[in-house]
C-alpha cells in the first residue's frame, strides 16, 4: 500500500528525518510512536503528500506519489484524520459529506452511514461549532470514512480528549477499521491506544525509525536503548556478558551478576533491560526458580497509574510495578528490606556499540 | 447659515420630486460603482487568494505592491486610463473614453489592489492546518480556496464593502476619464462637484444626500448578507 525508500527531509531548524525503510502491507494497521519531536507528524505528512521530501522514493498504491500529477488523484483514494478536527462553519451533516462534494459526487446514504458508524446520526443538523470535543473527534473519523478510502493516515486523532471518551472512540474505530479492509497508519504517543489497535509497530526517535515490527517484539524485546526508554524499560543498566551456556548469559551489571537469556555471545557489552512489571517483589528469600533473586532495600514506593511503583537498592538500581495489595499486604515504605526477583527470560539484552 | 438651511430643504424637496435627470445620475453612478467592484471582487479574491496560498519568489515584493495599491490616488488612476484609452494611446481604438465602460476600467483598477490585499491577508489568516486538511480530504487548490473562502466570508464582504465604499465616493478617475459629460457620463459625485463650483448649493446637496442614501443601502444590504449567518 505504501513503500517508501531513503526518505530524508530537513528543515531551518537543523531537524532531519531519515527513514530507510518502510513498508505498509494492505489490511495492515501500522502504528508509528515516538516522543514528541520525534518526527512522527512530519513522516505522516510526507505520506500523505502534503511535506515534499528532498530526496527518496515513496511509492502510494504503486504509484509514483512524489510525481505532482499522481498527487491529486491519490490523496482522493485516501484520507487524513489530524490531532484536531478542522471541521468547516456548516452542518455536521455537510462537513461529513464536504469529502464526496470535493469529488463532485453527492451520496446522502454514504454520508448518514458515515455518520451511523461514529454514531452521530443524532447531531447530523447541528452546526459544528457547537460540538463538544468528542464529537468533533467522531465528526472528522465519520467525515474521513465517508469516501470508504482503501487508505487512512492518523495523526494523534484524538489528541486532547479524556481517557473515557478517547477509549469510546478508539473501540469504535477499531471495529470500523476492522471491517472497512483498509490499511491505516496510525501516529500517536499513546502506547495503549497503539498496541489496541495495530499490527505492526514503529518507533521513531530524533527522525529516525530504531526498530519496526510485532508491538510485542517491540515492548519485550526492544533493539536500541532509546526504544526501550520509550516503551517503558525503566531498569537499563550498561554491562558485559561474561559467559553464554545454550542461550542463557551471565552478564556482570550493575556491580552483580545477572542472568538472561539472548543470543549475545560472551565479551559483548550489552545493555540490561528489565520492565517493571517482570519484577517479583517478595518477604522471603524462596525466588520460586527465577534465577535472579536479591535482597533489596526500598527506595521509595509511588502510585503509578492503578499500581505502584516501587525503587529499589539491590546493588543497582531497579524499578518494581506491584499491585496496591501488595503494597497494603507486605506494608512495603521506603527502608524496608525485601526480595525482588525476575526470570533471566524476562530479562533482555541489548548490544551496545561502543 | 440661512442658505445651508434652505440648500437642505430645497435638495430634499428634489430628493422626493422624482427628477428624471437625478435619478439617471444615481443610476449611472450606482451601475459603475457596483460594476467596477464586481469586476475587482472577479479578478482580485481569486488573485488575493492564490498570492496567499501559492510560495513564489518576489511574493513578499507582490504583498506590498498590492498593499500600496490600496492607497492609489485616483486622479493618478484616471490619468493613466485615460491616457490608455486617448485617441493615441494603446487602447485608443476602443473608443471607451468619455464612456462609462472607461469609468468602470478606472474604478476597477482602483478597488483591485483593495480587495486583492484584503483577500490576500483574509487568506493568511487561514491556520495552515485547517488548509492542510482541506488538501488532505482531497481538494485541488482552487476547491481549498473555495472551502477558506467560505470561511472567510465575513472577511471577504468586509473587502467588498471597503472597495465599494472607495468605489462609490470615488470623483477623481471618473472625472478624468468620464468627463462629467451630461447624460452620458455625469456622476453623482462629479455632478455635485459642478454644481457646486456654480454654486447651486441646493442641487449640490440633493446629490450628496442622494449618494449618502445609496451608499447606505448598498452597504446595509452587504451587512445583512454579511451578518445573516452569525448568530452570537
Amino acid at each position: 500500500m505504501i513503500k517508501l525508500r531513503g526518505l530524508r527531509l530537513g528543515f531551518e531548524t537543523g531537524f532531519a528525518l531519515a527513514v530507510d525503510e518502510l513498508y505498509v502491507r494492505e489490511g495492515e494497521v501500522f502504528a508509528i510512536i515516538g516522543p514528541n519531536g520525534a518526527g512522527k507528524t512530519t513522516l505522516l505528512n510526507a505520506m500523505a503528500m502534503l511535506t515534499p521530501p528532498a530526496a527518496g522514493t515513496l511509492e502510494i498504491m504503486g504509484q509514483d506519489a512524489l510525481r505532482p500529477a499522481n498527487r491529486l488523484l491519490l490523496r482522493r483514494a485516501m484520507s487524513v484524520v489530524f490531532s484536531q478536527p478542522y471541521l468547516t462553519t456548516d452542518t455536521v451533516f455537510n462537513n461529513v459529506a464536504l469529502p464526496l462534494a470535493l469529488r463532485g459526487r453527492k451520496d446522502r446514504g454514504a454520508v448518514e452511514r458515515a455518520l451511523e458508524l461514529f454514531k452521530i446520526s443524532h447531531l447530523k443538523d447541528r452546526d459544528a461549532r457547537t460540538l463538544s470535543q468528542g464529537e468533533s473527534h467522531r465528526a472528522a473519523l465519520a467525515r474521513a470514512f465517508v469516501t470508504e478510502p482503501k487508505l487512512l493516515l492518523l495523526d494523534e486523532p484524538f489528541g486532547s480528549l479524556d481517557e473515557r471518551v478517547k477509549d469510546a472512540i478508539t473501540r469504535d474505530l477499531r471495529q470500523v477499521v476492522k471491517s472497512s479492509g483498509a490499511a491505516v497508519v496510525l501516529v500517536t504517543q499513546d502506547q495503549a491506544g497503539a498496541l489496541t489497535l495495530c499490527d505492526t509497530l514503529a518507533v521513531i526517535v530524533n527522525g529516525r525509525i530504531l526498530q519496526q515490527g510485532e508491538p510485542q517484539a517491540i515492548f519485550s524485546r526492544p533493539a536500541a536503548k532509546e526504544v526501550a526508554d520509550f516503551v517503558g524499560v525503566e531498569t537499563i543498566l550498561p554491562g558485559k556478558v561474561l559467559s553464554r551456556t545454550d542461550n542463557l548469559c551471565a552478564v556482570e551489571a550493575g556491580g552483580k551478576t545477572l542472568m538472561a537469556v539472548s543470543d549475545c555471545a560472551a565479551g559483548d557489552s550489552v545493555f540490561f533491560c528489565l520492565r517493571p512489571e517482570d519484577v517479583s517483589v517478595s518477604m522471603n528469600a524462596d525466588a520460586g526458580g527465577r534465577r535472579n533473586n536479591f535482597k533489596s532495600r526500598i527506595i521509595s514506593v509511588a502510585p503509578w497509574g492503578l499500581e505502584y511503583k516501587v525503587e529499589l537498592d539491590c546493588g543497582f538500581t531497579l524499578q518494581a510495578a506491584v499491585t496496591k495489595q501488595l503494597v497494603d499486604g507486605l506494608g512495603l515504605k521506603p527502608g524496608g528490606e525485601v526480595y525482588a526477583s525476575f526470570k533471566a527470560v524476562a530479562a533482555h539484552l541489548i548490544k551496545r556499540i561502543l | 447659515m440661512d442658505f445651508i438651511i434652505s440648500g437642505f430643504q430645497k435638495g430634499a424637496a428634489l430628493v422626493f420630486s422624482g427628477d428624471a435627470e437625478v435619478f439617471a445620475i444615481a443610476r449611472l453612478s450606482l451601475a459603475v460603482s457596483l460594476g467596477a467592484t464586481a469586476a475587482a471582487v472577479l479578478v482580485g479574491v481569486p488573485l488575493g487568494s492564490a498570492i496567499a496560498v501559492k510560495k513564489f519568489p518576489l511574493k513578499k515584493l507582490l504583498i506590498a505592491l498590492a498593499n500600496t495599491g490600496m492607497g492609489l490616488p485616483p486622479v493618478v488612476a484616471g490619468l493613466v486610463v485615460m491616457l490608455f484609452l486617448s485617441r493615441n494611446g494603446p487602447l485608443g481604438f476602443l473608443n471607451w473614453l468619455y464612456t462609462p465602460a472607461g469609468m468602470v476600467i478606472a474604478q476597477t483598477i482602483i478597488a483591485l489592489p483593495i480587495i486583492t490585499a484584503l483577500s490576500i491577508s483574509a487568506m493568511q489568516s487561514v491556520d495552515p492546518k485547517f488548509y492542510r486538511q482541506i488538501l488532505a480530504l482531497g481538494a485541488s487548490d482552487a476547491q481549498a480556496i473555495r472551502v477558506c473562502l467560505k470561511e472567510l466570508r465575513l472577511t471577504v464582504l468586509a473587502a467588498v464593502i471597503a472597495g465599494f465604499g472607495r468605489l462609490v465616493a470615488e470623483v477623481g478617475a471618473v472625472m478624468i476619464v468620464g468627463g462629467n459629460i451630461r447624460h452620458q457620463t455625469r456622476m453623482l459625485t462629479t455632478a455635485t462637484v459642478m454644481e457646486t463650483q456654480m454654486g447651486n448649493f441646493d442641487t449640490a446637496i440633493a446629490l450628496g444626500l442622494i449618494l449618502l442614501s445609496l451608499s447606505f443601502a448598498v452597504n446595509l444590504a452587504l451587512t445583512l448578507i454579511q451578518q445573516r449567518r452569525v448568530a452570537r
